[in-house]
C-alpha cells in the first residue's frame, strides 16, 4: 500500500527541484496575456509537459496494448461485472468522503449501494442498486478539501496519476488513509489483492475512456493544454455537484411526506 | 463483507419492500419536459442518434450530419467564442477564413467518431436555466464505454433555438477549445494565421 505514495511524493520533490524551469510570465504591458497566465495557473508548465510526455508514452506502449488485449479477450458482460466489483470496493472511501463533505444524503446513498450490491448484487458483480433508486456518484477527498475552502494551488501533472494539484495530492493521500483495505492486517494475500485491484482498476478505467482520450488527442492542437482545461472543468463541476446536492431536500427515493 | 445469512435475508427483504415502494413513488416525479428548449434538444438528439445508429456507410452518414448541425447549432458564435481575445486582433479576412475552417473542424469532430458511438442511446435528465440560456440535460449511454452526462446549452435566437455549447461531464466544449487555441497561439507568437493553418491541416488529415 505504501508504495502508492511514492510516485506522488517523488513528483513533488522533482517539481520542487525543477522550480527554476518555470513558465515565463508575460510582460505587464499585455494585460490579456497576464490574465490568461494567472487563470491557467501553471507555473511549472515545462516540468508538467515533460511528465505529460512520459505518461503519453506509458499510455501508448503499456496501457493501450494491455487495455486492447483486455477488451479483445474478455467479453463485455464480464468486463461490466469487473467494473461493478471494482466500483463497489470504492464505496467505503466514497462513504467517508460523503461524510466529510457533510452530505448525509449522499452518504446514505453510498451506504445503501454498498449493502445492496454486496448482497443482492452478488458481491458487487451486478449493480442492482442503481435500478433501485440509488445511483452511483463519484467523489474524492480533493472535493472534500475544496468544500472546506482549501485552494487547489497550481496545476501539477504527475507521472502515472496524471492531472492534479497540491490539494489533489493531499486528497489522494487522504483517500488511501480512509480506505479500509489499507488497514486490514497484512497477509492472507492482501498485498496481492490490492495490487491486482490497482492494476485492474487502471485497465478497467482506461478501457472505458480510451475512445474519449483518443478523440481529445486527435482533436486538440495542444493536447496538454486541453487535458489541463478538461481536468479543471470536470473537478469544478464535481465540486459544484457535491455542493448543490442539498441534503435539506428529500432524495428521489424517499417516500412522499404524509399529508 | 461478512454477514450472517439472517441479516442478509432480512436486509434483502427490507430492500425488496423498499424497491417495490420506490417504483410506485418514483413514477410521478419524472421531470416536466415541456419547455421549448427541451423539445428542441430532443428533436436534435433524435436526428443525431438516428444518423449515428443508421445502416448507411460512414460517408453517407457524415453527409447527412452537415445539414442537421447547420440548422440547429450556432457554429459562427461558437467559432468566435473559441478564438477568445484573439478574435479582435484577427483581420476580417482571417475571421472569415477561421470561421470556415472551424465549421469543418466541428463537423469532423462529430462525424469522425460515428462508428465509435454506434448503439448510442440517450435519456433526458432535466433542464436548468443558465443566464438567458437553458441547459438541457441528457444522459448518454454507449455500449462498453462510460455513461456520459451531457448538457446542451440552448439559446433562443431570432432564428429559433440554437445549440451554443455542449457540456460533457462538466466540461464545456467551447471553453476547452478556447484554452486549446489560446495555448497554441501563445506558443506561436499570437499568430492567428498559424492557428488557421494548423486547423486546416487537421481538417485535411481528418476522415
Amino acid at each position: 500500500m505504501r508504495q502508492r505514495f511514492q510516485p506522488a511524493w517523488a513528483t513533488l520533490a522533482l517539481a520542487g527541484l525543477a522550480l527554476n524551469a518555470c513558465a515565463t510570465r508575460p510582460p505587464a504591458s499585455d494585460p490579456d496575456a497576464v490574465a490568461e497566465y494567472e487563470q491557467t495557473n501553471d507555473p511549472l508548465e515545462p516540468t508538467n509537459r515533460f511528465f505529460y510526455g512520459v505518461n503519453d508514452k506509458l499510455q501508448r506502449y503499456a496501457l493501450n496494448p494491455v487495455s486492447q488485449g483486455y477488451v479483445h479477450v474478455v467479453p463485455p458482460p464480464v468486463r461490466g461485472g469487473v467494473h461493478n466489483v471494482l466500483s463497489n470496493l470504492t464505496s467505503p472511501v466514497t462513504f467517508a468522503d460523503d461524510v466529510t463533505q457533510a452530505n448525509p444524503r449522499r452518504a446514505g446513498t453510498t451506504f445503501m449501494r454498498f449493502v445492496i450490491n454486496s448482497t443482492a448484487g452478488g458481491l458487487g458483480i451486478f449493480d442492482v442498486a442503481t435500478g433501485w433508486g440509488y445511483p452511483m456518484h463519484d467523489t474524492d477527498f480533493n472535493v472534500t478539501l475544496a468544500l472546506w475552502g482549501v485552494p487547489a494551488g497550481p496545476y501539477l501533472y504527475l507521472p502515472v496519476l496524471g492531472p492534479s494539484s497540491p490539494r489533489g495530492v493531499a486528497g489522494y493521500g487522504a483517500d488511501i488513509v480512509l480506505d479500509p483495505f489499507t488497514w486490514v492486517p497484512r497477509g492472507y494475500g492482501l498485498i496481492t489483492f490490492n495490487w491486482a485491484r490497482y492494476g485492474l482498476t487502471l485497465v478497467d478505467r482506461y478501457s472505458r475512456y480510451a475512445g474519449d482520450i483518443k478523440h481529445v488527442k486527435e482533436g486538440a492542437l495542444d493536447p496538454y493544454a486541453t487535458f489541463r482545461s478538461l481536468y479543471r472543468q470536470n473537478l469544478a463541476a464535481r465540486v459544484a455537484a457535491a455542493r448543490q446536492d442539498d441534503p435539506g431536500t428529500p432524495p428521489a427515493w424517499s417516500p412522499p411526506p404524509p399529508k | 463483507m461478512i454477514m450472517t445469512p439472517k441479516v442478509t435475508r432480512r436486509t434483502f427483504l427490507a430492500l425488496t419492500g423498499a424497491a417495490c415502494l420506490l417504483t410506485v413513488v418514483a413514477a410521478p416525479r419524472a421531470f416536466a419536459q415541456t419547455s421549448p428548449a427541451n423539445a428542441f434538444v430532443r428533436q436534435f438528439a433524435d436526428q443525431l442518434v438516428a444518423i449515428i445508429n443508421g445502416p448507411d456507410a460512414a460517408s453517407v452518414r457524415k453527409a447527412a450530419l452537415g445539414p442537421v448541425i447547420d440548422h440547429d447549432v450556432d457554429v459562427a458564435r461558437i467559432a468566435r467564442f473559441c478564438l477568445g481575445r484573439f478574435w479582435n486582433s484577427a483581420t476580417p479576412a482571417q475571421q472569415a477564413q477561421y470561421t470556415t475552417v472551424f465549421h469543418q473542424v466541428l463537423l469532423n469532430a462529430i462525424s469522425g467518431h460515428l462508428g465509435d458511438y454506434k448503439g448510442v442511446s440517450y435519456a433526458m435528465t432535466g433542464d436548468s436555466p443558465q443566464g438567458a440560456n437553458t441547459l438541457v440535460g441528457t444522459r448518454i449511454t454507449r455500449p462498453n464505454a462510460a455513461t456520459v452526462d451531457v448538457q446542451w446549452v440552448v439559446e433562443t435566437t431570432p432564428a429559433g433555438p440554437k445549440v451554443v455549447d455542449v457540456i460533457a461531464e462538466g466540461t464545456s466544449m467551447r471553453l476547452t477549445s478556447r484554452s486549446d487555441y489560446a495555448s497554441f497561439l501563445t506558443q506561436h507568437g499570437d499568430d492567428v494565421g498559424a492557428l488557421i493553418g494548423a486547423l486546416q491541416k487537421q481538417v485535411g488529415q481528418g476522415s
